[in-house]
C-alpha cells in the first residue's frame, strides 16, 4: 500500500513467560486506507486494548511489523527513537472518556498539542478554533469541561485528537456511554473528519447502534483478525430513522 | 486576544496575593532590626529647677521625760494612765516609803534630842561661866591680897589656876554649845535629805504633758533610775528625719519642707527644717535632720509614725534642664541622644541637679533648642533609625 | 506555551490558597518556636546587658546574684570603689517575688537600685513613658510588662509604691518584669520579715531570759532593735574606667576583698549555660521534632497534590506531553505553595507573637533559613512526586 494509512503485518504480543504466558495477540494483520473509518469489533479479553496500545506505540509488540504512513515504526523493534513525539503528531487518541484536561478551557484543551510541539500560542488556537467550528462546539470555547455536557465534552476529545492532523486517529470506544443519537453524530463527525484531513481511523467498539456505519470490519478473536464487510450506512439516515 | 481578556479567577486570586505580600513586605520592614525605633523627642530649655530632697523620718517628741524614782522601791500607787494630759507639778504616782517614814520619826526625834542637847549645853556654859567670873574675881581679890601679902603664893597659884581651870571649862562649855548646835545642824539637814527623799518617791510631772507610757504597776518592784512614768510635751513635736548623703547637698536649716503622713498619705502638711544633726549615721550613709511642722496636724499623730519629708532646697541658676530619661551611659560616657534632623548623635553631657519631677540640670554639652531623645521604644546605637513620635499629652510612647 | 502549573492553579485557586494558608499557619508555629527558643536566650543576654555592668561582685563561693542567692554587707562596695580600674560601683538587690497591682498579684524581679541617677549601674537603660527614681522613697520604675500605668500604686510586702516611670525588656531570665526601687527600700522588702514575723520574734526575744534581765532595763529594746536592721545586698555591680581589663580587675577584687566576682562573659556562661539551660534545651528540642514534622507535612501535602493529578499527568503523558513539562508543572506548583506558606508563615508568627506571655525574638535569620528550608522541602517532595507521577503508565488511560 502507498501513502499515508496504516498497515500491520503479522503482529504479536506476548506477555509473562513460563506458567504465565499469555499470547494477546497472535498474528494480526490489518490495512486501514487513509479517509477511512473502519471497525475493530470482538469480545473483551480478545486483544482489542493490546492492539491498540501497540498501534498507539504505547506498548511494544513482541514481533511483526507496523506502519504508519511511509514510515516503518516497528519491524521486530521500534524503528523511531522520539515514541513521544510520534504519538504527539502522528496519532489521535479519542477514548470512552473525554479525559480532557480539567484545568484548561475547551480551546486550551484542543490547543496544547501544538503549542506542545511548538506553535506559537496564538496560531495553535486558531487552529483549535477552526476545529471547534467543524465540530460545532466553538461557541462553548472558552467553558472549562466540566461545563460541558458529554457529548460536546467528546467533541472536544475528537478535537484535540484532530487538532495537529495526525494520519491516524485510534479511537477506543469511543460512544460506549453514548446514547444512539449522540453516537452516530460522533461517528458522522469522525466519518467528516476523515474525509476532511484524510485521516485513518480505527474504531474499537461493540456497540450495536453504530456497527452498520462502517464499510470494512475487523473481527478479532482470540489474538487474531480477520476482515468483514460491513452495511456502510449514513450514520446521518440511521439518525434520521431512528428519530422516526 | 486571550491575554487581554479579564480573567475572574485570576482577579481573585490577585485579590489575596497582591495584599497578601504587601502584608509580607510590611511585616518585613516594620519588626526586627530592619524596622526603625519610634522615638519622642524634647526640646532642651533653660530652666531653674528647685530639687526636692526626699527623705523618711519618724514622729518623735523633743523632749521625753522620763519619770522614775531614786532609790529602788516598789510602786505604791500611779494616779495617771496613756493619754492623760498632766500639769507642771502634778503628783503622778508613788512610790512606797517603807520604812522612810519611821526613818523620818526617828529623825525628828533626832532634831529634839539634839536640840535638847544646845539647851544643856548652854545650861553647862551658863555653870561654866559662872565659875569663870567666881574664880577670875577670886584670882583678882588674892591677887591683890598678894600684893598685900596677905596670902601666900601658893594659894594665889592655886585661885590662879581654878580661874584657868573655870576658864577652860567654860571655853569647853562653849565648844559644847558649837557642837550641839552643829548636831542640830546636821541632824537638821539629816531630816531635810529625808524629807527630800520622802519627797522624790513622789513622782512628780516636770511640765505640762501628755503621759505616754506607763512602765511599771502598783505593787512592782523598781530600782533606782527605772522609769516608771514616760510623757512628752505634746506641742513639741518634730519629725527626725534621714536623708540620703548622695542627694543632700544644699540642705541646711530653715528650709521649707512639706510632710506626709503615712496614715495620711494624700495630705501634706507644711514644715521647716530646724537643724542638720553635726552626727551623721555612718553605717547607713544618712544624713539626720529635724522638721518642725509650721502647724501642728490635728488631732496630733501617734509618736513614732512614719513621715516623708520632702525639703525644697533653693533655687538653682537657670541652666539647659532635660527631663532625666534622656540621660544614657553609653561606653562609660554620660549623654544624650541628640536629633540632628533625622540623624542620631551621642552628644556627652556634664549633669548637675534634679528635681522632683525628673528633671536633671546638663552644665555642659547641650544648648537649649537642641532636639533630644526622651522615650525610646528599644535601647538606640548610633547607626540606630529612629521615627519620631509626636509626644501624646501624657509624655509616653505606649 | 501556557502555563500548565499557573492554570491548574487558577482552576482551583481557593484550595490552594486554603492549602497555602494551612502550610503557613504550620510554617508560623514552627518559625514561633524559633522565636521563643530565642525569645528566651535574649531574656538571659538582655538581663546581663541592661545591668550596665562590666563586672558582678558577689557572695563568695556562690553563683549569684540570679543562679544562686547572694549576700554582702552593703558597705562593702566602699571598698570595691577603692580598686584599680573600678569607675563605678553600686549596690544592687534582686528578689523575684509576688507583688500586688490593681487588684491582683503580679509575679515581678523587685530590683533595688541606688538612685544615683540614670546611667548608675543597675538603673534601666531607657524609658518608654515618666522618669527615672529620683531618690524619694516607695517609688518605682516598671517594665510594662508588669501591666502598670503611671501613677499606679504598687504594693511590696507593707509599703506602697507609685509607679513614675515606664520601661520596655527589662526582665529578668525567667521573663518575669522588673521593678525597680530605691535599695533601701528593696533591703526592707528582701531583709526584713513582715509584721507577723516580726512580733513572733520580737516575743520570742522578750521570753529569752537572757535578753529580758530585769537588772539591765535597756537590753531587750537594744536586742529587738538590732534585729531589725537590714545591711544585706545581693550584689555590688562594678563599671570599670575605660582601658582596664576586666578579668584583671576581677581577679584583684576576688584576692583582696574575698568576694567572687563574675565577668560579662562568665555571667553569659552561668545564665545561658546554667539557668535557662533546661528549659532552652528542651524548646529547642521540641523546635527540632517541630521543623521535623512541618518538613514532613510539607512534602504530605506536595505529594499528595500531585498523587490527586494522577489522571490528568497519564492523559498528558499520553498525548506527548514531554516529561520536562509535566514536571515543570508539578515543580512550579510545589514552589508556589511553599512560597505562599512561608509568607502566610512569616505575617502569622510575627503578628501573633506580641500575645504571647514571653518574649518571641523573631530574627531575620531564622526566617531567611526557614524560607530556604521550605523551599528546598518543596523541590525535593516535587522530585518525589515527579518521579511517581512520571513512572505512570500512559496506558491506565486506556481502558483494558
Amino acid at each position: 500500500m502507498s501513502g499515508n494509512g496504516i498497515v500491520i503485518e503479522g503482529l504479536q504480543k506476548r506477555y509473562g513467560s513460563g506458567d504465565t504466558l499469555v499470547d494477546a495477540l497472535k498474528g494480526v494483520d490489518m490495512q486501514v486506507a487513509p479517509a477511512e473509518v473502519v471497525g475493530l469489533v470482538g469480545p473483551s479479553g480478545s486483544g482489542k486494548s493490546t492492539l491498540l496500545k501497540c498501534l498507539g506505540a504505547v506498548i511494544e509488540p513482541s514481533a511483526g511489523r507496523m506502519r504508519l504512513g511511509e514510515q516503518i515504526i516497528y519491524d521486530g523493534g521500534w524503528k523511531i527513537r522520539d515514541l513521544r513525539a510520534l504519538r504527539r503528531d502522528k496519532i489521535g487518541f479519542v477514548f470512552q472518556a473525554p479525559y480532557l484536561i480539567p484545568f484548561l478551557d475547551v480551546v486550551d484543551n484542543v490547543a496544547l498539542l501544538p503549542m506542545l510541539a511548538g506553535e506559537r500560542n496564538g496560531a495553535a488556537r486558531k487552529r483549535a478554533m477552526e476545529l471547534l467550528e467543524a465540530l460545532d462546539v466553538a461557541h462553548r470555547a472558552k467553558a472549562m469541561p466540566a461545563q460541558l455536557s458529554g457529548g460536546e465534552q467528546q467533541r472536544v476529545a475528537i478535537a484535540r485528537a484532530l487538532v495537529n492532523h495526525p494520519p491516524v486517529i485510534l479511537a477506543d470506544e469511543p460512544t460506549a456511554p453514548l446514547d444512539s443519537q449522540r453516537a452516530l453524530a460522533v461517528i458522522a463527525i469522525l466519518n467528516d473528519m476523515a474525509r476532511q484531513y484524510e485521516t485513518a481511523i480505527i474504531i474499537v467498539t461493540h456497540d450495536e447502534k453504530i456497527i452498520p456505519t462502517f464499510k470494512r470490519i475487523y473481527h478479532i478473536r482470540d489474538g487474531r483478525t480477520h476482515e468483514e464487510a460491513g452495511e456502510g450506512k449514513s450514520p446521518r439516515e440511521l439518525i434520521k430513522t431512528d428519530k422516526a | 486576544m486571550k491575554f487581554k481578556a479579564i480573567n475572574k479567577k485570576m482577579l481573585r486570586l490577585l485579590a489575596v496575593l497582591v495584599p497578601l505580600l504587601l502584608l509580607f513586605f510590611y511585616v518585613a520592614l516594620r519588626s526586627g532590626p530592619l524596622a526603625s525605633v519610634p522615638v519622642t523627642v524634647v526640646a532642651v530649655e533653660k530652666r531653674a529647677i528647685t530639687p526636692v530632697l526626699s527623705g523618711i523620718g519618724t514622729l518623735e517628741a523633743r523632749y521625753t521625760y522620763r519619770i522614775g524614782s531614786v532609790s529602788s522601791g516598789r510602786v505604791k500607787q500611779l494616779s495617771v494612765d496613756v493619754g492623760d494630759l498632766v500639769k507642771a507639778g502634778q503628783v503622778v504616782g508613788e512610790i512606797d516609803p517603807v520604812d522612810l517614814d519611821e526613818h523620818l520619826g526617828a529623825q525628828r526625834s533626832a532634831i529634839k534630842r539634839a536640840e535638847a542637847g544646845i539647851l544643856s549645853a548652854e545650861a553647862q556654859l551658863r555653870d561654866a561661866k559662872a565659875k569663870q567670873a567666881f574664880t577670875a574675881s577670886q584670882e583678882k581679890r588674892y591677887r591683890s591680897l598678894l600684893q598685900a601679902s596677905a596670902v601666900s603664893a601658893e594659894l594665889m597659884e592655886t585661885k590662879h589656876q581654878e580661874a584657868e581651870a573655870a576658864s577652860a571649862v567654860a571655853s569647853g562649855a562653849q565648844a559644847g554649845i558649837n557642837a550641839a548646835r552643829q548636831e542640830l545642824a546636821s541632824v537638821k539637814a539629816g531630816y531635810q535629805g529625808m524629807v527630800k527623799q520622802r519627797h522624790n518617791l513622789l513622782l512628780v510631772a516636770p511640765t505640762d504633758g501628755l503621759v505616754t507610757s506607763r512602765d511599771a504597776e502598783p505593787g512592782n518592784t523598781v530600782l533606782a533610775g527605772q522609769t516608771v512614768i514616760e510623757m512628752i510635751d505634746p506641742q513639741s513635736l518634730w519629725v527626725a528625719v534621714r536623708f540620703d548623703q548622695l542627694q543632700s547637698g544644699g540642705l541646711k536649716a530653715a528650709l521649707p519642707a512639706e510632710v506626709r503622713l503615712r496614715s495620711q498619705s494624700g495630705k501634706s502638711f507644711a514644715a521647716a527644717v530646724l537643724r542638720i544633726e553635726p552626727l551623721a549615721d555612718r553605717v547607713t550613709e544618712e544624713t539626720l535632720a529635724k522638721v518642725v511642722f509650721t502647724v501642728l496636724p490635728e488631732p496630733l499623730p501617734p509618736v513614732g509614725e512614719l513621715c516623708e519629708v520632702s525639703v525644697q532646697l533653693s533655687l538653682l541658676q537657670s541652666v539647659a534642664v532635660v527631663p532625666n530619661a534622656c540621660v544614657h551611659r553609653v561606653d562609660g560616657q554620660l549623654g544624650v541622644w541628640v536629633v540632628d534632623g533625622s540623624a542620631l548623635r551621642f552628644a556627652p553631657v556634664r549633669i548637675g541637679a534634679t528635681d522632683q519631677a525628673g528633671n536633671i540640670q546638663v552644665l555642659e554639652g547641650l544648648k537649649s533648642g537642641d532636639r533630644v531623645v526622651v522615650y525610646s521604644k528599644s535601647a538606640l546605637h548610633a547607626g540606630s533609625r529612629i521615627t519620631i513620635i509626636r509626644n501624646n499629652g501624657k509624655g509616653t510612647l505606649l | 506555551m501556557i502555563s500548565l502549573a499557573g492554570r491548574d492553579i487558577l482552576h482551583g485557586w481557593v484550595r490552594f490558597l486554603m492549602t497555602g494558608f494551612g502550610l503557613g499557619l504550620l510554617i508560623g508555629v514552627t518559625l514561633s518556636m524559633a522565636g521563643i527558643y530565642r525569645g528566651m536566650v535574649d531574656d538571659a543576654n538582655v538581663l546581663i546587658d541592661n545591668s550596665g555592668a562590666d563586672l558582678w561582685v558577689v557572695q563568695q563561693g556562690t553563683l549569684g546574684p540570679y543562679a544562686e542567692p547572694s549576700s554582702l554587707y552593703d558597705d562593702s562596695y566602699r571598698s570595691i570603689l577603692g580598686m584599680a580600674g573600678v569607675a563605678r560601683a553600686a549596690n544592687v538587690t534582686y528578689l523575684t517575688m509576688q507583688v500586688r497591682h490593681g487588684g491582683g498579684d503580679v509575679r515581678a524581679m523587685v530590683v533595688g537600685v541606688v538612685p544615683g541617677g540614670p546611667g548608675e549601674p543597675g538603673q534601666p537603660g531607657f524609658l518608654v513613658a515618666g522618669r527615672h527614681l529620683t531618690g524619694g522613697r516607695y517609688e518605682a520604675v516598671a517594665d510594662v510588662k508588669a501591666g502598670c500605668a503611671l501613677g499606679d500604686t504598687i504594693i511590696i510586702r507593707r509599703n506602697r509604691f507609685r509607679v513614675v516611670g515606664l520601661t520596655r525588656r527589662m526582665v529578668s531570665s525567667g521573663g518575669d518584669p522588673m521593678l525597680f526601687i530605691p535599695l533601701k527600700d528593696a533591703q526592707e522588702a528582701q531583709f526584713l520579715k513582715d509584721n507577723d514575723m516580726l512580733l513572733q520574734q520580737r516575743r520570742r526575744t522578750a521570753l529569752n531570759p537572757l535578753f529580758n534581765r530585769p537588772g539591765v532595763p535597756g537590753l531587750l529594746d537594744a536586742v529587738i532593735a538590732s534585729q531589725t536592721t537590714s545591711v544585706f545586698v545581693n550584689a555590688v555591680l562594678v563599671q570599670l574606667k575605660p582601658g582596664y581589663c576586666p578579668e584583671a580587675v576581677a581577679k584583684d577584687i576576688q584576692r583582696w576583698q574575698r568576694l567572687q566576682v563574675y565577668t560579662q562573659s562568665q555571667m553569659r556562661t552561668i545564665l545561658v549555660d546554667k539557668l535557662i539551660a533546661t528549659s532552652a534545651k528542651q524548646i529547642g528540642m521540641f523546635l527540632v521534632i517541630l521543623s521535623i514534622v512541618s518538613a514532613a507535612i510539607v512534602a504530605f501535602i506536595i505529594y499528595t497534590m500531585t498523587m490527586a493529578k494522577i489522571r490528568e499527568i497519564a492523559v498528558l503523558k499520553l498525548i506527548g506531553t514531554r516529561n520536562r513539562v509535566i514536571a515543570s508543572m508539578i515543580l512550579q506548583q510545589a514552589v508556589g505553595l511553599g512560597a505562599i506558606g512561608f509568607v502566610v508563615g512569616k505575617i502569622a508568627a510575627t503578628l501573633w507573637s506580641p500575645f504571647f506571655p514571653r518574649y518571641v525574638l523573631l530574627e531575620p535569620g531564622d526566617a531567611i533559613r526557614g524560607f530556604i528550608i521550605v523551599m528546598v522541602i518543596s523541590v525535593l517532595a516535587s522530585i518525589l512526586a515527579i518521579t511517581a507521577a512520571l513512572k505512570v503508565d500512559p496506558a491506565e488511560a486506556i481502558g483494558g
